[in-house]
């Protein structure tokens, strides 16, 4: 008697245990057919010489040790950066002080605010794409009508290497901006006002209660939009597209603001070589894990102190 | 609202933008594949072009576009084609189905799009019962003919048509094997288009036969050009890369030699063609406009140019992007003959389960008398032999272009034509001659560095 019972809730619990199972089932199913499946597979493209149509030859690392020495690659790393810096700092400060003056409890019509703060994120990026190559056109930009009536000299943004990764930063931190203060203002109002009225109490000023409530406080939300930020940043890929107009994944004459995604698309679907944009992917995807581990040290030493 | 409740708004409004993120992400990726938009709303390549001679912003120009004619009953009466500019078959494709009861399904994209979307859709399967290839592409998909991707024409009755077409067209769409994968629609004979309203203000003829005497080498072109026009407005040129282009392709060989290695680097034309392409830029000719970009489609109309280098499918792009000009323009013969920009293939995929149809359409558009009819109307010069000595073609004139003798030049540039072997690697190789120009014109290169710089760069891409 005893024993069947114990028997019986024996079975059910790991029934339970395998109904648990079945629950996370559908995550794990879609994350291997499209996340695990394809990074594997794309690892063994990159060992062969892959034609889409043709042959497939197994040429070991040779993918990967011509990767090293090509300078078009090492070039697209340095553009990926610049433009991922060059967007990323500002972006993140920016969002911050946004999102500070959105938090202030003064403030009338707030909801209203931090709604339209999202605007520019539900905006097309083909749409913001063409919107500001146009601005810093050569001939008719806004951008060079600025410069012009300031007495400064007119640019071709294109041409040059930081004019154009300085127009395409823009574009990322027009579209960002908001995202990211959204995410600190969420952080934001989840802070024990407790903290705040005591540091009152104490005497501190509203720069010290920034720096040493607010900011220790909302340390997850920062390390995430930072690894967000880079994993999107080592990703740009329309806004230089488009800024080079149709169909252009040299990124410029001189491959001045193609990026590692802009690469491996050329070699992939514009010259056909699979194997080596697979390893190119391969590169980026290292490339992104080591920058996120740096990042996340970096980060979390900073809002520890 | 209490504290909590806030906090829970908060984060609903948090997931709610990142759902929002992550479907503009995937509209991303849907407008990343069409090779961006394009402003215009005409489809006005005329069926060649490339025009790759710039690297920054150049080819695409056709909009995307898909029209469907007549109404489809089902999928079994639907013919689609893919191509990437208007060849000006589509009154006949529509006429013939009409006539047997098909709808044409058109789909029009990006020149570099297209053909390399293609390759992708004949690799996935998904593919269209008919496809435009263009001859800067064809090397690349004899390959996949070889491969058994395109139904081989030669084998449903092809071998019959040869006779009729140009020779050494008609090999472009022969693969090295000898599968017929392709029928030729075009033939892109070169002229001189040129504004005679803007080359009488500047004090030269204006007429034809005078305009073709004032030069007999590319070098004299060059320099009429600069004593008349110098580097003002209006410029004497459009685009350097597509000088480099067209004189790249007037003689027996161009990148490859006839056993198929590499010349690109030590082929003396090449090198001829690119010092004529950067000595027009460094002396400032050239008005630095990307063929086929918006920018050089309103020049056109606007008249920031005197000289366009013109095949005869240009006639069709011209009177479309710039209506403008009408009557201001007139046509000679080059200043050296010779030379081919563009023309394309029909071909039929292995894939495709209207075979039977789509071969019956191709024979209907590429009859002699339907190309006939789109060399009056769209410019793209037939590709049928027999119709260079009608009298009918030779007096093909049109007012747009001031009456010039439009049939007689075009028949005199195609018929000394010889083929020239091209490679696999056609495209990239031109592209980085292109870009290299554009970065002379842009004024960051002296000539001989570009050159350095262009070798370096196919020495990568083609080894």
């Amino acid at each position: 008697m005893t024993q069947t019972r114990a028997l019986r809730t024996k079975r059910k619990k790991s029934r339970n245990d395998l109904s648990g199972y079945f629950y996370i089932a559908p995550f794990f199913i879609v994350f291997g057919v499209f996340g695990a499946f394809p990074i594997v597979y794309t690892a063994w493209i990159a060992l062969h010489d892959w034609n889409p149509i043709g042959t497939q030859t197994w040429v070991g690392l040779d993918n990967f040790t011509f990767l090293v020495s090509d300078p078009r690659f090492w070039n697209a790393v340095r553009n990926t950066f610049s433009i991922w810096f060059i967007s990323t700092v500002p972006q993140l400060l920016f969002a911050l002080i946004l999102a500070a003056a959105l938090n202030n409890a003064l403030l009338k019509w707030a909801t209203g605010y931090r709604m339209s703060i999202l605007v520019p994120q539900v905006t097309s990026v083909l749409a913001v794409g063409i919107i500001f190559t146009q601005i810093f056109g050569r001939e008719f930009g806004l951008a060079n009508y600025l410069l012009e009536s300031f007495g400064m000299e007119r640019l071709d943004w294109q041409s040059g290497v930081l004019s154009s990764h300085v127009a395409i930063s823009t574009m990322v931190m027009w579209r960002w901006t908001g995202y990211n203060a959204l995410i600190y203002l969420a952080a934001m109002q989840s802070i024990p006002r407790d903290l705040y009225e005591v540091a009152d109490i104490d005497g501190a000023n509203t720069f010290r209660k920034f720096f040493h409530i607010t900011i220790p406080q909302i340390r997850p939300a920062i390390i995430f939009t930072v690894i967000i930020s880079t994993i999107g940043g080592m990703q740009v890929f329309a806004e230089p597209l488009i800024f080079g107009g149709n169909s252009n994944f040299t990124g410029g004459s001189d491959r001045q603001f193609q990026t590692l995604t802009m690469l491996l698309y050329e070699q992939g679907f514009g010259r056909f070589k699979f194997g080596y944009a697979s390893a190119i992917a391969w590169a980026l995807f290292v490339i992104i894990l080591i920058v996120s581990i740096v990042n996340y040290m970096i980060t979390r030493r900073i809002s520890r102190e | 609202m209490t504290r909590s409740t806030k906090g829970r708004f908060w984060i609903v409004l948090l997931v709610l933008s990142m759902i929002v993120a992550a479907c503009s992400g995937a509209a991303e990726e849907a407008g990343g594949d069409n090779g961006g938009t394009s402003a215009t709303t005409e489809a006005p390549d005329a069926g060649g072009g490339d025009g790759n001679g710039d690297g920054t912003t150049d080819t695409t120009q056709a909009p995307e576009a898909t029209t469907t004619t007549a109404q489809c009953a089902g999928e079994d009466n639907v013919l689609e084609v893919w191509g990437f500019g208007a060849t000006g078959l589509e009154p006949g494709m529509d006429e013939w189905g009409a006539a047997n009861g098909y709808c044409i399904e058109t789909k029009i994209i990006g020149y570099d799009d297209h053909h390399q979307g293609l390759l992708t859709a004949l690799a996935a399967g998904e593919v269209p019962d008919v496809a435009v290839v263009e001859v800067g592409y064809s090397s690349l998909f004899k390959g996949s003919a070889d491969a058994g991707f395109f139904t081989n024409l030669g084998d449903i009755g092809a071998n019959d048509l040869e006779a009729e077409f140009v020779d050494w067209r008609w090999a472009q769409g022969v693969s090295n094997t000898g599968v017929v994968f392709g029928i030729p629609t075009d033939v892109g004979g070169m002229g001189l288009a040129y504004r005679a309203d803007l080359f009488e203000a500047a004090g030269l003829p204006s007429d034809p036969a005078g305009v073709a005497a004032l030069w007999s080498t590319w070098e004299e072109f060059l320099d009429v050009g600069e004593e008349f026009f110098g580097a003002g407005d209006p410029h004497f040129l459009d685009d350097a890369g597509v000088l480099y282009q067209v004189i790249a392709t007037q003689a027996e060989q161009r990148y490859y030699a006839d056993d198929g290695s590499l010349i690109y680097d030590t082929n003396p034309n090449v090198r001829f063609a690119f010092d004529i392409a950067t000595d027009a830029a460094e002396r400032g000719l050239s008005a630095n406009f990307a063929a086929f970009s918006p920018e050089w489609n309103t020049a056109m109309d606007t008249g920031e140019y005197a000289v366009q280098l013109a095949p005869s499918w240009m006639m069709g792009y011209i009177q479309s992007v710039a209506p403008n000009t009408e009557g201001l323009w007139s046509v000679t013969t080059l200043p050296v003959p010779g030379g081919n920009w563009g023309g394309s293939q029909l071909t039929i995929p292995a894939a495709s389960d209207q075979v039977d149809a789509a071969w019956e359409m191709i024979q209907f558009v590429l009859s002699s008398d339907n190309q006939f009819a789109v060399f009056q109307n769209n410019g793209n010069f037939p590709t049928i032999e027999a119709l260079y000595d009608t009298p009918e073609l030779l007096g093909t004139t049109n007012p747009f272009f001031s009456d010039a003798p439009l049939g007689e030049i075009y028949a005199e540039s195609v018929k000394n034509l010889s083929p020239i072997y091209e490679g696999i690697d056609e495209r990239p190789i031109l592209d980085a001659f292109g870009r290299a120009i554009d970065r002379v014109e842009n004024g960051e290169l002296t000539g001989e560095e570009a050159w350095e710089e262009a070798l370096a760069e196919i020495q990568l891409d083609v080894g």
